[in-house]
């Protein structure tokens, strides 16, 4: 099998040794260059490759950033020059990684590798990476959100609320609607405690956007926002609510 | 241990003082009517012995220090050590006298001598008071001394810990992705490849050169910042440019070494390589009125996500620069339409040392 690859790296030399070194491994196709975590979501979505070569030090989406928005679609290797932080969740979660500098055989056994993977067909842990490249920064600042080739970078403080859809979250954000595949669960944890409050089963709500509660005729409580949006509070949600007001 | 039991010299000194104490005492004898020879035999023996219960004053000198006890204790126990030491001198005197008297040589003179108790009395308590104010000077001595040793200690230390300080600032990252772009040249420019080992090796003899160093030459930390730039320009390509201007007479002023080194370190690895079109490191150095202003510049992530700019290098130069000059430095930083400015202000100093 042919494995179709792209290469992610912000430095020209570094992607130019990769490449040098995958010129000599045979049934392998560099498809792609990418400069940056977005070019590299562009090229999954309109190339759909097998394979990414992933720097972990990027600007403005690093490595797990990228892993968390394409790494269902496509198998990835990761490659960093020193990242204590970033070996030890490889480490843990038992993912292959290459150590710059590395040697073409140590680019060669991890592409065998990877098709030993692709061939059994189990994943990286997606989700388990994301979370360790999150953690860095707790709490999350931004929320990326993938629309096809593009990506979406929304800083958490411009989020009014979150909404459970199905196997969706839906961010209201700016006045627009963005969704992303999560859990409304997974997503709690990550946000700051102090700042985003799950009022209902189904909302996590950005505390600064509640102007007021108030109770229907049925004894319910709403809570009615700046823009003069109503979200439904739960008994429980109300409770949370309360000692985060207090 | 004993400052002057403990030592030879200081023993044989104190010794001296004593016999020409005793010679003295001898002579005023001699005056009333003993022979040289009666009062060495009467006197030296005694002088002996009292030289040594004298050197106990380090004891009593010790358990009442005069930095820490109230100066009316010290009177006291100063009194009430030199009565006792002195009585017992007394004691010891009768007893030789004593002895003396058994002599037919010497039975004449001891009785003389006996005559002179309450003499002998006020001179021991005089001897003992004068051996302890020696020891109070000895103890202020010994604790100067031991102050100074502490402290040089202490600076020793000090300046280690900054060393390995200085050299763990040598960023691994910066050091691995170095080797990856000798790596990836090797392949396609080899003079290039053989280039970037030859400056990488320049700018790390040059770190550990200069950090073991106390001052250096501006221009030289201007050349050390020069090194770090081209290494890291064969890695960022054209996302890195550089634009200088050093005031000529700023240059030959003299800096505590890696004061510039980490600013520009800062401005590539958190400013050009974190924004995605990279951008221009300014750097800018003057002299006015006495003082060096070193200024870098550079454009930084604006996203909320990043964390401030700035990180370890930039404390580690502020607390240096900090113990160093106090309040005659300053270290201001500012973020402003997406460029990081940092500025350093020192006194200017050309000494040559």
């Amino acid at each position: 099998m042919r494995l179709r690859v792209v290469i992610v790296d912000d430095e020209d030399l570094a992607r130019l040794v990769v490449r040098e070194y995958l010129a000599g491994i045979p049934d392998v196709d560099v498809v792609a260059e990418c400069a940056n975590g977005f070019e590299a979501v562009k090229a999954v979505s309109d190339l759909q490759p097998d394979l990414l070569i992933l720097d972990v030090q990027m600007p403005k989406l690093n490595g797990f950033e990228v892993l968390e928005l394409v790494g269902r679609d496509v198998a990835v290797v990761f490659v960093t020059a020193f990242d204590q932080y970033a070996i030890r969740a490889f480490e843990v979660h038992a993912v292959d990684y290459l150590l710059k500098p590395f040697s073409a055989e140590r680019l060669a056994a991890a592409i065998d590798r990877v098709r030993e993977r692709l061939g059994r067909g189990d994943p990286l842990p997606v989700k388990e990476l994301a979370a360790a490249g999150q953690s860095g920064q707790e709490p999350a600042r931004r929320i990326l959100v993938r629309d096809g080739p593009r990506v979406h970078v929304l800083p958490v403080e411009k989020i009014d609320y979150i909404q459970a859809q199905d196997d969706y979250v839906c961010f209201r954000c700016d006045g627009k609607e963005y969704l992303k595949e999560q859990t409304l669960a997974d997503l709690e944890s990550a946000l700051d405690p102090a700042k985003f409050v799950r009022i209902h089963r189904s909302y996590v709500l950005n505390l600064d956007r509640l102007a007021r509660v108030e109770t229907d005729e049925r004894e319910n409580r709403i809570a009615m926002l700046a823009d003069g949006r109503r979200l439904p509070i739960s008994r429980a949600g109300y409770g949370r609510l309360s000692a985060l007001l207090k | 241990m004993h400052p002057i039991l403990g030592r030879a010299d200081r023993l044989a000194a104190y010794l001296a003082a004593w016999a020409a104490v005793c010679a003295f005492v001898a002579g005023i004898f001699t005056r009333l009517g003993l022979t040289w020879t009666e009062a060495l035999v009467l006197l030296v023996p005694l002088f002996l012995i009292y030289a040594f219960v004298c050197l106990s004053a380090w004891y009593v000198s010790r358990a009442t220090p005069l930095t820490t006890t109230s100066s009316l204790r010290v009177l006291a126990s100063s009194i009430l050590a030199s009565a006792f030491a002195s009585g017992l001198w007394l004691a010891l005197t009768n007893a030789w006298i004593a002895l003396l008297s058994m002599t037919t040589a010497f039975a004449p003179s001891a009785d003389r001598y006996g005559q002179q108790l309450p003499f002998v009395f006020a001179v021991g308590v005089l001897l003992f008071m004068l051996a302890l104010a020696g020891h109070y000077v000895l103890l202020a001595v010994e604790t100067a001394r031991e102050a100074e040793r502490r402290q040089l200690e202490l600076e020793l230390l000090t300046r280690d810990a900054e060393l390995r300080a200085l050299r763990a600032q040598i960023d691994p990252h910066f050091l691995f992705n170095s080797l990856n772009s000798i790596s990836a040249l090797t392949g396609s420019d080899a003079p290039g490849a053989r280039r970037m080992c030859l400056l990488l090796g320049e700018f790390l003899r040059t770190t550990l050169d200069v950090s073991a160093r106390q001052r250096i030459p501006l221009a030289d930390e201007l050349a050390l910042a020069e090194r770090y730039l081209n290494i890291e320009q064969v890695r960022f390509g054209s996302r890195l440019q550089i634009q200088r201007r050093v005031d000529e007479e700023a240059s030959s002023c003299l800096v505590p070494p890696l004061l510039l080194q980490p600013l520009v370190e800062n401005a590539v690895t958190h400013g050009i390589a974190r924004v995605l079109e990279g951008g221009l490191i300014r750097l800018d150095v003057s002299r006015h009125d006495g003082r060096l202003a070193i200024v870098v510049e550079n454009p930084c992530e604006t996203d909320a996500a990043v964390q401030r700019p700035g990180g370890l290098g930039l404390d580690n130069v502020r607390r240096r620069l900090d113990a160093m000059f106090g309040r005659d430095a300053r270290v201001d930083t500012r973020v402003a339409a997406g460029q990081f400015h940092v500025e350093l202000s020192l006194p200017a100093s050309v000494r040559t040392e």
